[in-house]
């Protein structure tokens, strides 16, 4: 049995199913996934209100910030709440959205919640998700079902919202593609040879010799991906009327040095100079780390951070954290 | 002290886990349900999760983790067993060899290594076989002290255990050992009669009142002696179990007049009477364990556990003999229930925490509600998921009324809500509901539902305050576990030549209304009794209310929600799928109604039934 854990939101695509609490199976055993009333992984409710002498973070992201593979109090979001003092996170994370639908929870959910810092973590691989219109799952018996997400795209150098609210009910590939639905996120480039390659064994090896770029997109400045991923940021940051601190999160290849990661890099550091906004670069904290410890950032099979993965985001994160919340307080 | 416990039962038939926090019992499942294979033996990784979820703890949190079997005991058994059968028992030494040394010895590393941690002992606990079926029939039972008997296949060594349970200790006082078992006197003749060893003895004793005792004198002379004090010995010449791959053997067979049944085959008087036969057997022998253990320990009531415990015509037969005050019988008495019986041992024996009793005087089981729920929020983002058409009824009472009427109309009803149960039996959280007042319900549900055979009766759901009304019982029977006559003045006569005469045909019995609620009445009028308590299962005694208030019969037919072969649905798209495979009108998935008739059937689903093995 796999409790599900997502349910349908005109809006976002989906959310967690408000209350739902699971012990999902995973390959370390399992691990504790508990959402809260608004349908995000936490174990207290959001408040829009702050208790005095409280700072509060609204952190934003994917499954890496949402936890797949580590119970809630395990995530970075949680292990920096309890690595600076009178802090509360808000964890907002969604497994499987890219930026796009990461900014519409922060519109549904997050505008009226009295906060410090907004930290929008960008698992960089999001960049393929903005692009993407369907979403591809596994139903319970093993069949493949493509979801419609909402989207943005760069009308006359606008951002145009389409298929929102999206449809409810899943497609099959013949239904997508009669729909015209050819832009799937299905999770990574090249997913025919990369089954072939992870079959084999040697996926590590092969990216290693090939000096494989898991994200080519932020090698151009005006690579289409990028223009509209950096639209979407811009404008969330532009919206959003506190400090805002942008977090790309790596790759493995990128921790683990197999890839260079001189393009997301240098994409995120101008869009930050670009908007004013707060970054935060946890690369180099995380390679400074041994081999060992760096292939531990992740499980064995599973690339979704390990608890020991999420501590050393946290211990990156907290010092950028503490001297943001402290430029707050001294305006 | 707060102790969390984790008891896992595995490798014979029908894993399962259990979690007891405190000494209260927190969760407890079959691994089948989630694996959906039948009687599934492997170990229970995923009733484990599930048990964990329930009560949030991490492994490395757990107190304690006990298996509920002794490993060692058992590959001591198998040893002798094999010097005893000499070379004939090669091939069964060889079985039993892969099945002892391929896991069971290495279970705690197996442990280990797919829960992650062998909890704060760092070792894994072991209580013997019999000693967990003892503590799970003691420890929720409703009695500060009872007299204990177990019942089954064989565990380790002991087959048969007597005993006493006070305060929060069990004490066992005398066993009987393998091979002498009356738990595998039943299963040879399940087998023999063309059933599946350890899951067709239901229906063997659901044959029973079809045929008569005429072999049972056959079987006390030449397979079973039995003594006035309730111990027996088996005469090994007809068995094939302790040194063949097969129940029984040539002698066995010529005894009764030829080869054994072969699977699906016609049904003939031959089974009928061995059926009967091996009951009263059975009955007898219950009877004179149960005065010996009541003079041995001088306790007034008893309870009960093990395979043979489910034996519900049996139980009810010990019950009305009186020789107790009162019986209880754990509702997962078979080894899933060892999981359970282990953990709460290891609770009140090994850590001496106080024995959590009710304070209403009723059972700690909770009702067997023990598995996992899903939240209306859950169930609306699977039905929304998938685009299911369905309507909310949100309000409690319109909801009831709103099934109830679709009952007496005549429609049959998946009904799925709260907590799944534990151990074998439904009891209304996933069931399959109808009305017992209409004589075609038992083929319907049988034929275009359950897709069994037509002989097999169904049980009553009766509400708790009604049940003197309709049978001949004083008493709760919340678990299905006893079975009791339908009232004589609701009774009607039946013409039984037409079976009688020698033609052996069971549909013209079972097709005559025997009662005002045929649909329940067995041939002999008896009843498989479920009593439903409003504390137990409120939304399941609110529909019957419901039900009651509409046709003035507080009543209905409740049969467990699967097909033939698979194992009792878990979730909501387990749910979904049995209701879209079957005849079944609507489906109840919470506070959700879906009908049939507004779905569309389900895309590459002709071949479903190649899924389950028939059992």
């Amino acid at each position: 049995m796999s409790r599900q854990l997502l349910e349908f939101h005109p809006r976002i695509g989906y959310r967690f199913i408000p209350g739902v609490k699971a012990r999902v199976p995973h390959e370390t055993g399992g691990y504790f996934v508990r959402a809260n009333a608004q349908g995000f992984r936490s174990d207290h409710d959001f408040d829009v209100n702050k208790p005095s002498g409280m700072r509060r973070v609204l952190l934003f992201g994917d499954s890496f910030t949402a936890g797949d593979g580590v119970s809630n109090g395990k995530r970075y979001g949680d292990v920096l709440e309890s690595q600076v003092s009178d802090l509360q996170v808000y964890n907002f994370g969604l497994p499987g959205t890219g930026t796009d639908q990461q900014y519409l929870a922060y519109k549904e959910f997050a505008t009226e919640i009295r906060h410090d810092l907004l930290v929008i973590g960008v698992l960089v691989e999001n960049i393929r998700r903005v692009v993407a219109h369907y979403r591809v799952y596994k139903d319970d018996q093993g069949g493949l079902q493509y979801y419609a997400k909402p989207y943005y795209e760069l009308v006359d150098g606008e951002l145009t919202l389409f298929q929102s609210p999206p449809a409810r009910e899943p497609l099959s590939e013949e239904q997508m593609q009669a729909q015209g639905g050819d832009s799937v996120d299905r999770g990574g480039r090249f997913p025919g040879l990369r089954k072939l390659v992870n079959k084999s064994g040697l996926r590590e090896v092969v990216q290693k010799v090939t000096r494989y770029q898991p994200v080519p997109e932020y090698d151009q400045r005006d690579h289409p991906a990028w223009l509209l991923m950096a639209a979407i940021l811009t404008r969330w940051i532009r919206e959003h009327s506190g400090p805002v601190m942008l977090m790309p999160l790596p790759l493995y290849h990128f921790i683990e040095g197999a890839s260079s990661p001189a393009g997301y890099q240098a994409r995120f550091r101008e869009l930050a100079a670009a908007t004013g906004c707060l970054m935060h670069d946890p690369l180099p904290d995380l390679s400074a780390c041994s081999a060992a410890e760096r292939r531990g950032f992740r499980f064995e099979k599973d690339v979704h951070l390990t608890a020991a993965g999420h501590a050393a985001i946290a211990q990156s994160l907290a010092p950028a954290v503490e001297r943001a919340l402290g430029a707050v307080e001294g305006r | 002290m707060s102790k969390t416990i984790l008891g896992i039962s595995a490798f014979y038939h029908d894993s399962a886990a259990a979690i007891v926090q405190n000494g209260r019992i927190v969760a407890a499942a079959q691994e089948e349900r989630f694996s959906r294979k039948k009687h599934d033996p492997r170990f229970p990784r995923l009733a484990i999760n599930y048990c964990l979820e329930e009560a949030f703890v991490e492994p490395d949190e757990i107190d304690a983790i006990v298996f509920y079997d002794n490993p060692l005991m058992t590959w001591d058994r198998v040893v002798k067993n094999a010097i005893e059968a000499g070379p004939a028992g090669q091939a069964q030494f060889e079985k039993a060899c892969r099945s002892v040394l391929g896991i069971k010895l290495w279970v705690a590393d197996y442990v280990r290594k797919i829960v992650g941690s062998l909890g704060k002992l760092d070792r894994l606990l072991f209580t013997e076989h019999h000693m967990a079926h003892a503590a799970s029939a003691f420890y929720p039972s409703p009695f500060e002290e009872a007299a204990i008997i177990t019942l089954d296949g064989v565990g380790e060594w002991a087959t048969t255990t007597l005993g006493a349970g006070r305060g929060r200790s069990v004490e066992l006082i005398q066993e009987i050992q393998y091979p002498h078992s009356l738990g595998l006197l039943y299963s040879a003749i399940t087998y023999y009669c063309g059933f599946k060893v350890n899951s067709g003895e239901y229906k063997l004793m659901g044959l029973a009142p079809y045929g008569e005792p005429v072999y049972a004198d056959t079987i006390r002379k030449h397979l079973i002696d039995i003594k006035d004090d309730g111990s027996f010995r088996l005469n090994l010449e007809y068995f094939g179990f302790w040194n063949d791959l097969v129940m029984t053997n040539d002698a066995f067979a010529q005894l009764f007049g030829g080869p054994a049944r072969q699977p699906e085959s016609r049904i003939t008087r031959r089974e009928m009477n061995l059926a009967a036969s091996v009951q009263a057997v059975l009955e007898d022998a219950v009877l004179r364990i149960a005065r010996h253990v009541r003079k041995e320990t001088g306790l007034n009531n008893c309870v009960l556990a093990g395979g043979v415990a489910l034996n519900c015509v049996a139980n009810g037969i010990l019950l009305r003999e009186g020789i107790f005050d009162d019986i209880w019988i754990q509702p997962a008495a078979g080894d899933a229930g060892g999981a359970l019986g282990a953990a709460l041992l290891v609770a009140h024996e090994y850590f001496e925490q106080p024995r959590v009793m009710n304070e209403t005087g009723r059972d700690s089981q909770h009702g067997s509600y023990l598995g996992p729920a899903f939240s209306t929020d859950e169930v609306r983002a699977f039905l929304d998921r998938h685009g299911y058409a369905y309507e909310r009824v949100v309000d409690d009472d319109e909801r009831a009324n709103r099934i109830a009427t679709a009952l007496a109309e005549g429609s049959v009803v998946g009904h799925f809500t709260g907590r799944m149960e534990f151990g074998p039996r439904a009891l209304g959280a996933r069931s399959i509901i109808g009305d017992p007042r209409r004589a075609d319900t038992q083929s319907v549900m049988n034929l275009r539902i359950k897709y069994r055979e037509s002989f097999r009766p169904f049980a009553p759901s009766v509400l708790a305050e009604r049940i003197g009304d309709y049978f001949d019982l004083d008493r709760e029977s919340p678990y299905m576990l006893l079975v009791a006559q339908v009232k004589p003045e609701r009774q009607k006569p039946t013409d039984s030549l037409a079976f009688r005469d020698g033609k052996d045909d069971m549909l013209a019995v079972i097709n005559q209304e025997r009662s005002d609620i045929p649909a329940v009445t067995h041939v002999d009028y008896s009843a498989r009794v479920q009593s439903v308590h409003a504390d137990d299962n409120p939304d399941y005694h609110r529909l019957i209310k419901a039900f009651e208030a509409q046709t003035g019969c507080g009543v209905i037919v409740n049969t467990s929600f699967n097909v033939r072969g698979e194992p009792i649905v878990c979730t909501p798209a387990d749910a979904f799928r049995c209701f879209m495979r079957t005849d079944m009108d609507m489906l109840v998935l919470e506070d959700c109604l879906l009908l049939k008739s507004n779905q569309t059937p389900l895309k590459d689903d002709e071949n479903w039934r190649e899924t389950y093995e028939l059992d």
